[in-house]
């Protein structure tokens, strides 16, 4: 990962997908409040919509992004030791990987 | 007047402890330094840096009831006792108050603290607008006392890798500056993990320093300029 990646990019993508983070959860409440779906099958129905899939698989991507740069950057104030360091971002990698998998399985039984 | 203060001497003592003293005949209108300079001569061992006494050099900055300040611009008046004072956090201790500040001077020449203009020198000075020279207002006043970058917690745990408020702050005095000609060198320098983007916005610089400047905003200046140059 080159340096640059490390101190702007980083820094701009952890704002970038705050903004999306938020938005979305506002229209997320909005949608809840709004009309709640009555039941499972009208919730599996609008996660189903291509448009909400798309926008619910965009949220997770940016909700993952934004935990990889705040939480590196956690550990990169308070890990020294650079074996540990490298182990504690590899396992958070995985991790993060494995919610996004998740996720991706979720979303893809849900689409039409 | 109660005071408990931080005595260290590395070569003999094998431990800091904190000291008390007790100092009448307070007046209106005492500072700190003033208070200090008393006690120092009932107690010449006690060690503390000051020169100009008017808040102009930064040589008398300390941590004060656990804010860091300049002792000769702090009234007695308001203090609450016993006044605590400490040498400022995060950096070794000498003697007493006095602290070795040669990693923040580091950090200080990390930046290039001077203006760069590769142009052949002009006859006369090198002329700003008015417009052009306000913009150096609230970054050339910086005295370089320390307080805000050793009240960072950034800089607490990052000391030889983040430049710190004082030094951040002086490099955008000279990315702003019209006549620097060395911006893209001066950006460049900064990227990277820890020398800039180690600043969480926690604003303990903000709210400590003395001449009342505001690091954090010039730090966001330096990131609006690097984003700027990206796109």
């Amino acid at each position: 990962m080159s340096r640059r990646t490390h101190g702007l990019r980083g820094w701009v993508l952890q704002r970038l997908t705050a903004l999306y983070l938020a938005l979305f959860l506002v229209y997320l409440l909005a949608h809840l409040i709004l009309s709640p779906p009555g039941s499972v099958r009208a919730w599996r129905a609008w996660v189903g919509d291509p448009l909400v899939n798309s926008a619910w698989a965009v949220f997770f991507a940016a909700l993952l992004m934004h935990a990889w740069v705040g939480v590196r950057d956690v550990v990169m104030d308070y890990v020294g030791p650079a074996g540990l360091r490298l182990g504690v971002l590899f396992a958070l990698g995985l991790y993060l990987f494995a919610l996004g998998y998740w996720a991706l399985v979720v979303l893809l039984a849900a689409a039409p | 007047m109660r005071f408990s203060i931080y005595r260290f001497d590395p070569d003999v003592d094998p431990a800091p402890r904190m000291q008390p003293y007790e100092l009448g005949g307070i007046e209106p209108g005492m500072m700190l330094l003033d208070a200090l300079l008393r006690l120092k001569a009932h107690d010449e061992t006690l060690s503390f840096r000051r020169s100009c006494g008017e808040g102009v050099c930064g040589s008398d900055a300390m941590n004060i009831n656990g804010r860091n300040g300049l002792a000769c611009i702090t009234p007695l008046e308001g203090l609450r006792e016993p006044v605590v004072l400490r040498p400022l956090p995060a950096m070794p201790v000498i003697r007493d108050l006095v602290v070795d500040l040669s990693r923040f001077y580091r950090r200080y020449r990390a930046v290039k603290p001077f203006l760069i203009n590769y142009d052949p020198e002009p006859e006369v000075e090198r002329r700003q607008s008015p417009e052009e020279r306000e913009r150096l207002d609230g970054l050339y006043e910086c005295i370089l006392c320390a307080c805000c970058t050793t009240a960072c917690p950034s800089f607490w745990w990052n000391p030889d890798r983040f430049l710190g408020p004082a030094a951040l702050l002086q490099a955008y005095r000279f990315i702003a500056d019209s006549r620097d000609q060395a911006t893209e060198e001066r950006l460049d320098a900064l990227e990277g993990p820890y020398r800039l983007f180690r600043c969480r916005t926690i604003m303990s610089c903000v709210e400590v320093c003395p001449k009342g400047l505001n690091p954090t905003r010039a730090i966001g200046r330096i990131r609006e300029c690097m984003v700027k140059r990206s796109i």
